[in-house]
């Protein structure tokens, strides 16, 4: 802990601005935090708290302000700096690596403490954990915690860095009381020993229990700093909401007659719990609440986007919403709060955008004709008076609230809907927008339609709506009508309510997962980093036994040999495929790189030459290969090219260059370079073993150094790796220039091999390694994988080639073998990571919370 | 029309590239231009026109598919194999390579969408299955091709050789069902966004396997008529057709990321490239300079199209549409849209403070 006197100014911000895409998130706020106080931060969604805070930490670099902190100017920061000075952050979203362990995530965040602790280091993590309250066992994996575990690991991260001035964003919402009482007693300790600390939160509640000041920001802008004792809720509230007038909203009609179109009952998911209700035709029904608290899962699941379980009834009906299209089938539209992500179709024009649901109305034999499209869609538009320069125009130009409309519009157009439902339609939306959204739904439910919005805007539940439910902690805890639908009252239902996550968010709890009786253990090895690695040992010496037994020959030493070699080469360039693998990319031009290592060599390595041309050739290889990698780096790294596009211009370039420099094979390597590199002991080839250890090193670093962390970070999670304080880029750059570098020495054994410049050897080899790179069950998407998998992914590559001439089994099954295994291996592995829920799955999970 | 115009544009750019090459081609090696460089050019770009429209369905549903090769490696290889230069049993032939093709292209799809393998590693084993049945049949070796296949493949329609009729006829209908129809307004839509797809009630899966399936058979068309152009083709003849397939897509402007691609564009992309080899060639430099052409060329493609692509989403947000659409002669109404940008604005910051 730093001692710092009570009172001095720890985090001073000046006149921060911050634009995005032009315009201002931030404007010109200041902010000073003392020493030994706990500041409150509150302001609505979208106010700019989190950029502010952002801005803070060097996660985000303000456009112009100036940032201090305990007294000393600081230029660009960033997060690795700002753990230097001091700086701890809770994000909401914990800022973990969710394929790394609680360890791993929590050495990499601490490096320096880590490093103090020495020997003791696993004792001293785990002993910050307990302090918390946090019951995840180091070598867990962090996705396969609950939230409210991944919260707790998050602030044990932020205490055990010993801030001199600690952030946190709403940390309590996922948090049950008893985890939340706890963090309160720290804060409040940390704060006497002279810490300063940054309370973000939607509860007053909080503020009162807690903090000494709070600031209020609105709209980007500073509404003011005030001590807590000195202002009241109301006053509070009044700043957090502002002056903004809302003019009318749209009158609220009577209902039309008593028919209920949609029912809802004893409806459960991993989010909600037990909701029973129903919306009456020409009803707005609101669902209230903090965001977070189930609300929007909830509709989500009447979407079909969401697994739940219980009875949906529309129009009387028992409808089974299994999917998003059995909904729509149902007559249930969706309104996604996440406009731009999962509502807009980015690239599309206003008219695509407005019929893609409907857009059969206008067919004829199965081809849309445009004008009446068109003209449909252009009636729709200038009824709910969509701003746009054409229908054309790509719907990214438009506004919010245009936006938003725009797919309100999609949804009027769908005559057979019977329910809307939709997630803060109003969110990011402006003022005059907003009340023509209003009016639309209110429109929509005087044609007939159960309308149902979910919204964390008091204000805009009470103007709009015919009766509102409240949801807390994934509860219906109260529900208003008529003249009972009031700002207060919902405020007061939203903020007092003592229920607490039950299910899912109970720190005890880990996420639902698969985890059946009978096979509960096979997945958990599958899940593991490991699991592959095992099941290519069992299938290796499976196949290595039985083609004994059909064949004496395989194991001589002579096959063992020639086998290792070949192993040795696959095994390098695999591992560099591996590398880059595991940082969601793939590296295409392994091959040919492989391939111009060999002609390089033909023209350095020949016989007669003194040793200093030899050694020029190796280097030689080496300079081009990290070259070739740091332009594959650099490519990727710019987001102009993807991967694939990236390593695929490499391919063609360097299978071009490799031609050029040897149209025919020539060149012969010289012997003593050759057998000086394939030289073995006894039936194992020293390069077979230098493949091994190489494995082991990399697994070593992968599991315990920075730079294997930070790998497998980026790839797991590139912001969460970026807060954790991974230099991200130069995690990317490097892993493309590793990956040249060991098909570089992939190259070399290769050259050793063949024993002449052929340009067309290398090529294969990047199938081959991306082959054995996914059978060692490396995970395409990132972040998990194992070098010592890789190796035996190799192994049993080349191994299947091999035992095909002794099983006298014709070349065809070389490429069966191939394909079958890439299926079954990545199929289980698929499986075995599938992060989705199924039905099944949650009612297990279910019972056995209920028991 | 302004999304039209710059669609066309889009597929425009390549359009004026290609011209330029021609034009640049006939001034500086008029020889590259020459009636027997273009007999020569014509049939092998129409094969890889088809590859490249295949190629550019999965690209469009955020796929890749590296098993071009096998798809037409195995289509030559029955084909020629299974008649053995009887005509009698081509068509027979045509009709199972057909049908392997599409349950190998249903595979692929349900593999990607259902069990959830990634699509690269996905083709690329499927890639490796089917050049297994292409060794089983042919033992890697050689065979003649049926006279009648040669025959009717040498033929020309109007003057245009069939290859390129075939490959007209696929673009064409490829292009038109995708910017035409329903299915594929959706098969568009779906390509751009799988979430809000999904959340539209749109069977994403369905039209990434339709993707597969339908790159599948234009392959086969492919691997048809490459059996037809070579007298004696090779069991390997569809390993020179995967890197250029994607070449073209990136050429023509569909991003490999997927979304919105244009077949066309795509097919102007393959043309492109054949002409650039041929070029190369009648140059006189080697064969292996054509590679490095190539990878410059697909290097200048993709970096003209992401940069432009980054402009253009940083000029839209500046641009605000604050004009009212008016179907009748309603009067515009609302206030302007400035208030709206800004808390849109706010809206991302949030997002990206997160």
């Amino acid at each position: 802990m730093t001692d710092v006197a009570v009172d001095t100014v720890a985090l001073k911000l000046s006149d921060v601005w911050k634009r995005f895409d032009g315009v201002a998130a931030l404007k010109g706020v200041s902010l000073e935090v003392l020493s030994g106080e706990v500041h409150a931060l509150l302001g609505e969604n979208g106010a700019g708290k989190s950029t502010l805070m952002s801005a803070a930490v060097g996660s985000l670099q303000p456009d112009q302000g100036q940032i201090e902190v305990l007294g000393r100017v600081v230029e660009n920061l960033n997060p690795q700096l700002a753990q230097k000075l001091g700086i701890a952050i809770v994000y909401q979203h914990p800022a973990l690596a969710p394929d790394l362990s609680v360890f791993e995530n929590m050495a990499m965040a601490l490096g320096p403490q880590m490093r103090e602790h020495g020997g003791e280091a696993k004792n001293w993590v785990a002993a910050q954990l307990a302090e918390v309250g946090c019951t995840a066992g180091l070598n867990d994996r962090v996705s396969d915690l609950a939230v409210a575990q991944r919260q707790l690991i998050e602030i044990a991260k932020a205490l055990a860095a010993g801030p001199s001035i600690m952030i946190l964003d709403e940390p309590t919402a996922s948090l049950g009381a008893g985890d939340a009482e706890m963090l309160f007693s720290h804060l409040r300790r940390l704060a006497s020993n002279g810490v300063a600390i940054i309370y973000i939160t939607h509860r007053l509640a909080e503020v009162r229990a807690l903090c000494d000041r709070v600031t209020v920001l609105r709209d980007g802008e500073m509404r003011g700093t005030f001590t807590v004792s000195d202002v009241s809720d109301a006053q509070i509230l009044e700043l957090i909401v502002g002056r903004e007038v809302f003019a009318e909203f749209p009158p609220k009609a009577g209902l039309l007659g008593n028919e209920i179109v949609l029912e809802v009952r004893d409806l459960n998911g991993l989010r909600f719990h037990d909701a029973n209700f129903i919306v009456r035709k020409g009803e707005v029904l609101g669902i209230g609440g903090i965001v977070g608290n189930g609300q929007s899962e909830l509709i989500r699941a009447l979407a079909g986007l969401e697994t739940a379980v219980g009875t949906i009834e529309v129009n009387r009906k028992e409808v089974r919403i299994s999917g998003p299209g059995s909904a729509r089938d149902a007559g249930v539209v969706y309104l996604s709060s996440d406009r731009l992500s999962e509502g807009l179709f980015p690239t599309m024009s206003v008219r695509e955008n407005a019929a893609v649901s409907t857009v059969d109305r206008f067919a004829r034999f199965g081809f849309v004709r445009r004008r009446a499209e068109a003209q449909t869609v252009k009636e729709k538009s200038t009824e709910l008076a969509v701003k746009a320069s054409s229908i054309e125009a790509n719907v990214l130009e438009l506004s919010g609230g245009n936006q938003q409309k725009v797919l309100m519009s999609r949804a009027l157009l769908n005559e057979g809907a019977h329910v809307l439902l939709a997630d803060d339609p109003t969110q990011g939306v402006d003022v005059g927008a907003r009340l023509e959204i209003y009016r639309v739904l209110r429109r929509v439910a005087d044609e007939g339609v159960a309308v149902v919005v979910v919204s964390s805007d008091v204000r805009e539940l009470e103007g709009l709506c015919d009766r509102v439910l409240v949801v807390s902690a994934g509860r219906l805890v109260a529900e208003f009508s008529g003249q009972e639908v009031q700002e207060s009252r919902i405020t007061n239902a939203m903020l007092s309510s003592t229920a607490r996550r039950s299910l899912v968010g109970d720190s005890k709890g880990k996420a639902p997962g698969r985890t059946p009786r009978f096979f509960g253990r096979v997945t958990r090895v599958a899940k593991g980093d490991y699991g592959a690695t095992w099941a290519l040992a069992i299938i290796m010496v499976a196949i290595s036994l039985y083609t004994q037994g059909h064949n004496a020959r395989f194991m001589t030493s002579f096959n063992l040999n020639s086998l290792g070699l070949l192993v040795a080469a696959l095994a390098f360039i695999s591992f560099g495929q591996a590398c880059v693998i595991m940082t969601g990319g793939i590296d295409l031009s392994v091959g040919p790189l492989a391939g111009l290592v060999v002609v390089i060599g033909s023209f350095y390595e020949n016989s007669g030459r003194s040793v200093a041309s030899l050694a020029l050739g190796f280097v030689v290889m080496f300079v081009v290969s990290a070259l070739v990698g740091l332009a594959n780096g650099l490519m990727v790294q710019s987001k102009v090219f993807t991967p694939v596009a990236a390593t695929l211009v490499s391919y063609i370039a360097l299978q071009g260059i490799s031609l050029v420099m040897r149209p025919f094979q020539g060149g012969y390597i010289a012997n003593s370079v050759m057998n000086a590199i394939n030289q073995g002991i006894g039936a194992v080839p020293i390069a077979f073993v230098l493949a091994v250890l190489v494995a082991i090193a990399l697994e070593i670093s992968l599991r315990r150094s920075r730079w294997g962390r930070g790998l497998r970070a980026v790839g797991s999670d590139v912001t969460a790796a970026f807060r954790l304080g991974v230099r991200t880029d130069r995690s990317l750059v490097g892993a493309y220039v590793a990956s040249a570098l060991l098909s570089c020495v992939g190259g070399i054994m290769l050259m050793a091999q063949i024993g002449v410049g052929d340009p067309s050897q290398g090529v294969n080899y990047t199938l081959a390694s991306v082959t054995a790179v996914v059978l060692a069950g490396t995970s395409v998407f990132g972040g998990r994988g194992s070098f010592v998998g890789v190796l035996l992914g190799a192994v049993l590559v080349e191994e299947l080639l091999n035992v095909t001439t002794f099983l006298n089994l014709s070349q065809p099954w070389q490429y069966w073998f191939q394909g079958v295994l890439v299926f079954v291996a990545v199929g289980i592995y698929a499986r075995a990571q599938a992060r989705g829920t199924s039905r099944r799955m949650l009612r297990r999970h279910l019972e056995s919370v209920a028991a | 029309m302004r999304l039209t115009l710059a669609r066309w544009g889009k597929s425009g750019g390549i359009f004026a590239a290609t011209i330029l090459l021609f034009v640049f081609s006939r001034i500086v090696e008029p020889r590259s231009l020459g009636g027997s460089a273009l007999a020569a050019l014509w049939p092998f770009a129409a094969i890889l026109v088809l590859a490249a429209v295949g190629q550019t369905l999965v690209v469009q549903q955020r796929g890749i598919d590296l098993s071009v090769p096998g798809f037409i490696s195995l289509t030559v290889v029955i084909v020629t194999h299974l008649p053995n230069g009887a005509s009698s049993k081509l068509v027979p032939a045509i009709l199972l390579v057909f049908g392997i093709s599409i349950v190998a292209g249903v595979v692929n799809g349900i593999m990607v969408t259902k069990v959830g393998i990634m699509p690269i590693v996905q083709t690329l084993g499927m890639n490796a299955v089917l050049y297994g049945i292409d060794l089983a049949i042919s033992h890697g070796t050689p065979t003649q091709t049926t006279t009648a296949l040669q025959n009717f493949v040498s033929g020309s329609v109007l003057g245009i050789p069939v290859p390129m009729v075939f490959a007209i006829i696929a673009v064409v209908a490829v292009e038109v069902v995708v910017k035409r129809t329903v299915l594929g307004r959706r098969f568009e839509a779906a390509g751009v966004s799988e979430r809000a797809g999904r959340a539209a009630g749109l069977s994403v899966d369905r039209y990434q396997i339709l993707a597969y399936v339908g790159s599948a058979m234009l392959y086969c068309t492919a691997g048809i008529l490459l059996a037809g152009i070579i007298s004696q083709p090779d069991a390997f003849q569809g390993d020179a057709y995967l890197l250029p397939s994607v070449a073209a897509v990136a050429l023509g402007g569909t991003s490999l990321m997927g979304g919105i691609g244009s077949p066309i564009a795509s097919a102007i992309g393959a043309v492109f490239l054949s002409q650039l080899q041929q070029f190369v060639l009648t140059t006189g430099a080697s064969a292996a300079a054509q590679n490095v052409v190539e990878a410059i060329a697909l290097a200048v493609g993709v970096a003209v199209y992401g940069v432009r692509g980054k402009l253009g989403s940083m000029l839209r947000r500046r641009r605000a549409a604050s004009v009212p659409i008016v179907a009748s002669d309603a009067p515009p109404s609302g206030p302007a849209t400035a208030g709206g940008m800004a808390s849109h604005a706010v809206s991302t910051s949030e997002r990206l403070g997160r």
